[in-house]
């Protein structure tokens, strides 16, 4: 096969180029799969994942994230490595991502490969040479570690099938949460291309859990599952549109994890919103707070936002927004409480939960145990009773809830996030200080 | 009644034989205490006894917990006996054992956390086990001229033997150490055989080992994807502090040069 290359080129320059442009990918994690060393190779897989760096943005950095080539034919609005763009283009050849996968990976520097691609020449011909690549990787190296390579939508079922036996997991990015979003920002991608490989990829998985359990050494297929990302603010959707996506996906498709990643304008292209104040990264927050709410505390989307509410507040979290729109529910006794409505309660997270199943069996808990066992109380002592008394004399009234818990944050003794509150977010949350609102008005608003 | 303090050595061997005296003393629980490493507040009103370790002490302790209590919460025990927390994980594991056996707990005694010495273990376990975590994905191997990779590490609490499993297994053809230079100790595992613990050798300087030819290269290499991975919009140097302590990265060269 004939691969287009630039021989003067040193390794170190392709990896900053190609590493450059996959930087935007953001799934990163190697969880899902769980392999022992065959003792003939090198290399396995952990369920719960490992994370070996962490880059300046604070984002886990798990797996050697490149692209096999940034030279692509398509001209996504929203892609450093459109056509249009004139930058420094590179391709790797397969026994380069080789090596710096096995050298890297015995000194622990990472997890396993991420490879993903711009389009050179055709699908096909960039689905082949990942296909080339990660082969020569399981076979000729015996690599066991983990391996995530992209779909490249429009590529032949084949190609897509012969991956999928070789990768821990693949994706297929969603880019925008609309269909209309999706022709407006990348004209050279159709939806319709995008779910097709996604629903093979979900088929292909299917059907190797019921081989895996007729055959108990039948070769498995993307073991860990599928992903996908859509891309936030850059088109007015909404959050109502962005997470009924999000739960069609997970219901519908099976997927393992949905990314959100907060716009950020590389290209200044002038039918792209100016973010004067940086990527929303607030908002991505929030997206992802209600997609654990998702996948791990039994809520559905409708439950949290609704058509005339689309958008998810600011000021506090979703759980905590869910919880005062619902004070019926509260207060919730500890003691008696059955786990599902345990994991409603704003600080009590799964783990907590599962404790206080177990812990109450050996007698009543106390507030004092609830602490010991690692409830978040400053956050559940408006909704909980222990043995029938609240912690503190509150209302159960929501302005005077919501007041509290915001002002912990003004002070900077609440909700902890994982970003500094300046620049646009900061800027959002001083508008409501500013008594334009009254307080009702205030968290209704998103 | 007089307080009774059992003084035994800093290791698994110590506290087990620990265990097994206070129960020899067949004077109840309440009033008996299991103390790590030497006493530096002699109280009044109480004596002291001192513990030699003893390794059929030890086995039948260990013996007795596994079929007892179970493999899993005797993991847990052994991860809280390598903290570093000498003062307090004495008596926590004896106390926890007491809970299960004596007091009936049995094999779910690490549910019962509103007894404060079963917390006391459960939060030592959980540090040890989150800082193995922590060295299982942050450990730099290098290699040496002779291809056998060595890494360094300087954790609180004496993980080395609840990560060398782990790398056991992932590295299983390659010739392999791991130094935890806080505590003078070596894994060391040769390729394709069982991995096992060392004390560190008298006159061991790590600043005069010498890496293979391309190791430097493949340093660079990294530490260049690392900077470059980083998208500059979103920098937050906070939550990268908080995701990888300092402590770690001093010892990971892609934070050498900041």
């Amino acid at each position: 096969m004939e691969v287009r290359i630039s021989p003067q080129m040193s390794l170190m320059d392709k990896l900053k180029i190609l590493a450059e442009g996959a930087k935007y990918d953001v799934s990163c994690s190697s969880s899902g799969s769980s392999r022992a060393n065959d003792g003939n190779g090198i290399g396995n897989t952990v369920a719960a994942g490992l994370c070996h760096s962490f880059a300046s943005d604070g984002r886990c950095v798990s797996l050697l994230k490149i692209l096999f080539t940034n030279e692509c034919i398509y001209d996504c609005k929203y892609c450093i490595n459109r056509k249009s763009n004139d930058v420094p283009r590179a391709s790797f050849t397969p026994d380069e991502v080789c090596e710096l996968t096995m050298e890297f990976y015995r000194r622990n520097y990472i997890e396993g490969l991420f490879l993903s691609s711009g389009i050179l020449y055709s699908p096909n011909y960039t689905m082949e040479l990942i296909c080339e690549t990660v082969h020569k990787l399981r076979t000729v190296h015996r690599f066991q570690g983990y391996i995530h390579v992209k779909a490249i939508p429009g590529a032949d079922p084949l190609l897509i099938q012969k991956a999928g036996y070789l990768a821990d997991r693949m994706s297929v990015n969603l880019e925008m949460a609309t269909a209309e979003g999706l022709r407006e920002m990348a004209p050279n991608k159709h939806r319709k291309n995008i779910l097709k490989p996604m629903r093979q990829i979900q088929n292909g998985i299917a059907e190797n859990k019921n081989e895996l359990t007729l055959y108990k050494h039948a070769p498995r297929f993307c073991e860990a599952g599928q992903s996908t990302q859509m891309v936030i603010g850059a088109l007015p959707e909404s959050d109502y549109q962005i997470m009924s996506v999000a739960e069609n996906l997970y219901d519908k498709f099976s997927l393992k994890r949905v990314y959100y990643s907060a716009f950020v304008n590389v290209n200044e292209d002038k039918d792209l919103p100016a973010l004067t104040g940086g990527p929303p990264l607030l908002r991505e927050h929030r997206l992802y707070q209600a997609d654990w709410l998702l996948r791990f505390y039994h809520f559905k989307v409708d439950e949290l936002l609704t058509a005339d509410r689309p958008n998810f507040n600011m000021a506090i979290d979703p759980k905590a927004d869910w919880a005062v729109r619902h004070l019926e529910v509260f207060p919730v006794e500890i003691n008696r409480a059955d786990y599902q409505l345990l994991l409603r309660i704003p600080g009590v997270g799964v783990k907590s939960a599962r404790r206080i199943v177990a812990a109450r069996r050996f007698g009543n808990l106390t507030f004092e145990d609830l602490k010991k066992i690692g409830v978040v109380l400053k956050r559940a002592l408006y909704f909980i009773t222990c043995n029938g008394k609240m912690m503190y004399p509150t209302k159960i009234d929501e302005a005077y809830i919501v007041r509290n818990l915001t002002y912990q944050n003004q002070m900077g003794r609440g909700e902890r996030l994982p970003f500094l509150m300046d620049g646009t977010t900061y800027r959002q949350m001083s508008l409501f200080d500013e008594g334009q609102m009254s307080e009702a008005q205030t968290y209704r608003l998103a | 009644m007089e307080e009774k303090y059992l003084i035994c050595e800093d290791s698994i061997e110590g506290i087990f034989t620990g265990i097994y005296d206070a129960y020899a003393l067949r004077e109840g629980h309440e009033h008996v205490h299991l103390q790590v490493g030497e006493e530096e507040n002699y109280r009044l009103f109480a004596s002291y006894m001192y513990i030699q370790p003893d390794s059929v002490k030890t086995d039948k302790v260990a013996r007795t917990l596994r079929e007892r209590l179970g493999e899993s919460v005797y993991h847990v025990i052994c991860r809280a006996a390598a903290s570093c927390n000498k003062e307090e994980k004495g008596d926590a594991i004896y106390k926890t054992v007491v809970d299960s056996i004596t007091a009936g707990s049995g094999r779910r005694v690490m549910e019962n956390l509103r007894n404060p010495y079963v917390l006391k273990t459960f939060e030592l376990a959980r540090y040890t086990a989150n800082e193995a975590h922590y060295e299982t994905e942050f450990i730099r191997f290098q290699e040496l001229e002779q291809g056998i990779l060595y890494a360094v590490i300087g954790p609180k609490n004496s993980v080395i033997p609840f990560i060398m499993p782990h790398f056991a297994d992932r590295l299983s053809i390659e010739n392999f150490m791991i130094h935890d230079e806080n505590h003078g100790l070596f894994g060391v595992h040769p390729a394709k055989k069982e991995w096992y613990l060392v004390s560190e050798p008298d006159g061991f300087i790590k600043e005069r080992l010498k890496w293979s030819q391309k190791e430097n290269q493949y340093r660079e290499l990294f530490t260049m994807f690392h900077k470059t991975i980083g998208i500059k919009e979103r920098e937050n140097k906070r939550l990268q502090r908080q995701m990888c302590p300092f402590r770690y990265q001093d010892y990971m060269m892609e934070f050498a040069q900041k």
